[in-house]
């Protein structure tokens, strides 16, 4: 981490705001974003199936489909919300379509436009 | 009858070889209870909260097992594979 020359010390203000401080932890949580997002961009364009999930390791999926419906619908909510891309958000789409049938998701998709959509996004 | 105890006490005093039978038929029904209530408190699909709507399949960590006994599946190498948000 540079630091930079100064004959005063840098102290932080009245409500605690340290200038430099803040600078470089932006910068570092935007880089570990950046790094995140790539990650996630890899492991999409490499997708083949819906990996073991330890939550259901059951033969019944049914929550596995609806959970991955949920966590998209959730996940680009969370992210438009915070202003970053929502690209990371397309893993939990290629899973449920992966596992759920079309009817099912034909089925939610109709009740999110109309509003009617029972679970919690 | 006053006293169940009592009179199943008196039978197996006279009648010894009735003792493995309790022995077998008193641990068969305490497994079960055990599974069962393993199931009621352990399980990732039960929840006895009814006010919120909690998910408690989601508090597991990635490579956590449920399962008594699984085949072919190693736990260890699993690691967490979902993006945050």
């Amino acid at each position: 981490m540079p630091s930079f020359a100064s004959q005063h010390p840098v102290r932080a203000d009245q409500e605690g705001h340290h200038p430099r401080r803040g600078h470089i932890e932006t910068t570092q949580v935007l880089v570990r974003l950046v790094k995140m997002a790539e990650a996630v961009e890899e492991k999409i364009k490499n997708y083949r199936t819906a990996p073991f999930d330890a939550r259901f390791p059951n033969t019944n999926q049914t929550r596995n489909c609806f959970q991955n419906y949920l966590d998209f619908h959730r996940c680009n909510k969370a992210l438009s919300d915070k202003g970053q891309d929502v690209t990371p958000c397309g893993w939990y789409q290629r899973v449920y379509k992966t596992l759920c049938p079309m009817s099912w998701v034909s089925k939610w998709d109709d009740q999110i436009e109309a509003g009617s959509f029972p679970g919690k996004i | 009858m006053p006293s169940l105890l009592g009179v199943v006490a008196k039978q197996l005093r006279s009648h010894p070889a009735l003792i493995p039978l309790f022995v077998f038929i008193g641990g068969g029904a305490t497994m079960s209870m055990l599974y069962l209530s393993r199931l009621a408190l352990k399980n990732p699909d039960v929840s006895w909260d009814r006010k919120n709507n909690p998910e408690p399949w989601n508090n597991m960590a990635p490579n956590q097992q449920y399962k008594l006994f699984t085949v072919n599946m190693d736990y260890s190498k699993l690691k967490k594979d979902r993006p945050d948000f």
